[in-house]
């Protein structure tokens, strides 16, 4: 069995977290792998006694033992947040998530600084907002890439009189850009960086060759591919490359180019949480999704018809899958339509990353196109395979892992299978 | 795409830290202290179970178990299975708000720490408490422990608002696997909790004294020395009768103690309980049903009525 990589098709929210842990549950994993995004992310995990954890910066299949989490150097690592959910994870039984957390030095640090700014630009779009998380991981990012040399990393946490140099250039230049900063005094920072240090694995980019090699590992991407920095619709994007170029990347690096199995998740409603195009939305859905509720920073949870033309895009876009997990298929019923065109379009083609211009004009293109319905279709799963043209792989009926069922033998679980 | 789900707050994320180091095992313990931790030292202590806003209705759990030699490794077992209690009572809704307590026995003849009492938490903090109880593993080899004594100081120094206010018993498990001694002498309760009696008071009367606060159970696990040693087991019958009870898995003590409480509470019947368990995946579901078998048929009655007796008055004696 080589390497799996799962990838949100849509907006996120699509259920890549049920899809980690049910391949953790099925087959050997040694490690889930982060390669986007940061502590925004909320992977919902539900046991088949009721536990429930939101998964934001520990892998979705953390509830396996022994199943490891890795930070790759693309994740923009926060650790009070993650802190507090390993508390949580250990509440649910879990209480050696830390030991089994392994950090990539390089990684950027999201800080409370970070996080001020992000909230304070967010705040001053007023009704304009681009539906951050209000978490600081674009901050972060944005940082980064104008003081690659100065911004706060992970490895920086070792080293106490370095951090704090970094933590007050990076204040200095925030405040100078936007005022004054609802965050703590560096010197109330430095503790729990530094604990976090003191507590977690933090390893260089070598490591993660050396997983590759010993066992399965499985890749989790965090948002959408039609949330992706490039290939999104600007500008309710994500500071973060969400199509499996990463995944590429960390494989090459380690000498094991291609060795990857490409699964997308779609769900059978398409939603969106935040501003920004959705083509399908239909306020008049009789659905409810209990773990997004409305919050300040992203307002109510949007659901609507299922969009096989953003779909197609963001397939195009993440250049192509093996197999498709289609999940919320219990959601299946008269009041669900699926789109193929839009009343201007039939497709969307994307471009070459880069040109955030013709990205904003899609979503103005976007934003003016009106859905064009066929019925409900009798089997889900074999009209979203044909208008992908990709095999679904893996469907999903409900939350849990005993909830989903293999098609085929790309995701078969080996005969090895181990129970959750 | 999600939201800030988890706590940010930087003075939170620095003590999480701080606790999460060395929590993994017994760790005052293992780095070589010989001596009581100042949280869990009994002398002059009271523990207290209190309502807040937080969790209105509190049910006290207190679990309380031996940590000399004969017990083996079933205090290591016990510290990995025990954090996940509070959890599963919460989810599983058997009690109200529980705040639970971890404590140690020892055997105040020959052990340096015979008596280790953690403070009730309703949160995390419970954790510590497990971490930095000391383990004697020696013993007296007369198969008997101060049981006694954990029982006198459950009696008379907890104070609890499930009992003052509600007029409800709290949970009391002790697991060990030898005998009490037959008096709580004063001696050793000046020096330990610092009570000056003036004689020495028999067993009996601290079982009865306990059991009218605390609904107490005597779990008596495999895996340690007298197990199934019909002599132990028949010793805690003749003292708590059907809640002396044998568990021939320790890999199931949460679930025994989590059902114990759902029937105790009358939140579950036994069936029911079992239930739970299976749909939750349990493994151990044989064990518990085995362990629970003689409970389930005998649902507890409630002792007191409210309101809750105070002091001398009433007809009760004060303990």
């Amino acid at each position: 069995m080589n390497h799996v990589a799962v990838v949100d098709l849509g907006y996120g929210d699509a259920g890549k977290g049920t899809v980690v842990d049910w391949l953790c549950a099925t087959r050997p994993v040694h490690t889930v792998v982060r390669f986007n995004g940061g502590a925004q992310a909320a992977h919902n995990v539900v046991l088949r006694d009721g536990r429930h954890h939101t998964f934001a910066q520990f892998g979705a299949g953390t509830f396996h033992p022994g199943v490891g989490t890795h930070l790759s150097r693309h994740v923009v690592v926060d650790p009070l947040a993650l802190a507090a959910e390993a508390d949580h994870l250990a509440t649910v039984g879990v209480r050696d998530a830390l030991d089994r957390l392994t950090v990539d030095g390089d990684a950027l640090l999201a800080t409370p600084y970070h996080r001020a700014a992000n909230r304070a630009r967010e705040i001053a779009r007023g009704a304009d907002r681009h539906g951050s998380c209000g978490l600081g991981v674009g901050e972060a990012v944005a940082y980064g890439l104008a003081h690659p040399d100065d911004a706060p990393r992970v490895a920086d946490c070792h080293h106490p009189a370095l951090l704090r140099r970094r933590l007050a250039a990076l204040r200095d230049r925030l405040t100078a850009e936007l005022g004054p900063l609802d965050a703590p005094p560096i010197e109330d920072c430095l503790p729990a960086f530094t604990g976090f240090a003191g507590r977690v694995a933090i390893v260089d980019g070598d490591w993660l060759g050396g997983a590759l090699r010993t066992g399965t590992c499985v890749f989790e991407g965090a948002q959408g591919v039609l949330l992706d920095e490039w290939h999104g619709f600007h500008p309710y994007t994500t500071w973060s490359t969400t199509t499996f170029a990463n995944v590429d990347g960390l494989l090459a690096e380690a000498g094991r180019p291609g060795d990857v199995t490409r699964i997308g998740v779609l769900r059978l409603v398409t939603t969106r949480h935040g501003p920004g195009p959705l083509v399908t939305e239909d306020p008049g859905l009789p659905l409810a999704d209990p773990h997004n509720p409305t919050n300040p920073w992203q307002g109510r949870f949007r659901f609507g018809h299922f969009d096989a033309v953003a779909h197609r895009y963001a397939l195009a876009a993440a250049g192509g899958v093996d197999g498709l997990a289609l999940t919320h298929l219990d959601l299946a019923g008269p009041d669900l339509r699926i789109c193929r065109r839009y009343d201007t379009t039939d497709r969307l083609t994307p471009g070459p990353p880069g040109d955030l211009n013709r990205q904003a004009a899609l979503t103005a293109r976007l934003l003016r196109s009106r859905p064009v319905y066929d019925d409900e279709p009798q089997d889900w799963p074999a009209a979203v395979s044909e208008e992908l043209d990709t095999p679904v792989v893996l469907t999903s009926q409900g939350p849990t892992a005993d909830d989903k069922a293999p098609h085929g033998p790309l995701l078969a679980p080996p005969a090895l299978a181990r129970t959750a | 795409m999600g939201s800030g789900i988890w706590s940010t707050d930087v003075y939170d994320a620095a003590d999480r830290y701080r606790r999460s180091t060395g929590r993994s095992a017994f760790s005052y313990s293992d780095s070589g202290a010989r001596t009581v931790h100042p949280a869990l030292d009994p002398k002059d202590a009271t523990r207290e179970s209190r309502d807040s806003d937080e969790h209105p209705r509190s049910t006290p759990v207190a679990v309380l178990f031996d940590v000399t030699g004969s017990m083996r490794t079933v205090p290591r077992v016990l510290q990995t299975k025990l954090p996940q209690l509070l959890g599963l009572l919460q989810r599983q809704g058997y009690a109200s708000d529980p705040q639970i307590m971890f404590g140690a026995i020892g055997d105040a003849t020959c052990d340096r720490v015979p008596l280790q009492v953690g403070q009730f938490e309703s949160d995390n903090r419970m954790d510590d408490d497990l971490g930095r109880i000391v383990l004697e593993g020696g013993g007296g080899g007369q198969m008997s422990e101060s049981y006694e004594l954990a029982m006198y100081f459950m009696a008379r120094h907890t104070a609890t608002d499930n009992w003052e206010k509600r007029g409800r018993r709290g949970y009391l498990f002790i697991i060990g696997d030898e005998l009490a001694y037959q008096r709580v002498k004063a001696r050793e309760v000046a020096g330990l909790i610092g009570d000056d009696l003036a004689e020495d008071v028999p067993l009996r009367q601290v079982v009865d004294e306990v059991t009218h606060r605390w609904d107490t159970y005597y779990l008596l696990p495999a895996g340690s020395h007298y197990a199934g040693n019909a002599k132990v087991l028949d010793f805690w019958r003749d003292l708590l009768g059907q809640n002396a009870v044998v568990l021939d898995d320790l890999d199931a003590v949460c679930e025994t103690i989590a059902l114990t409480i759902g029937l105790g509470e009358q939140a579950i019947d036994l069936d029911e309980g079992l239930r739970d368990l299976d749909r939750a995946g349990s493994g151990v579901t044989g064990t518990v049903s085995k362990a629970l078998a003689r409970l389930g048929r005998e649902r507890r009655a409630e002792v007191s009525t409210l309101p809750a007796f105070t002091d001398t008055v009433g007809g009760v004696t004060r303990l």
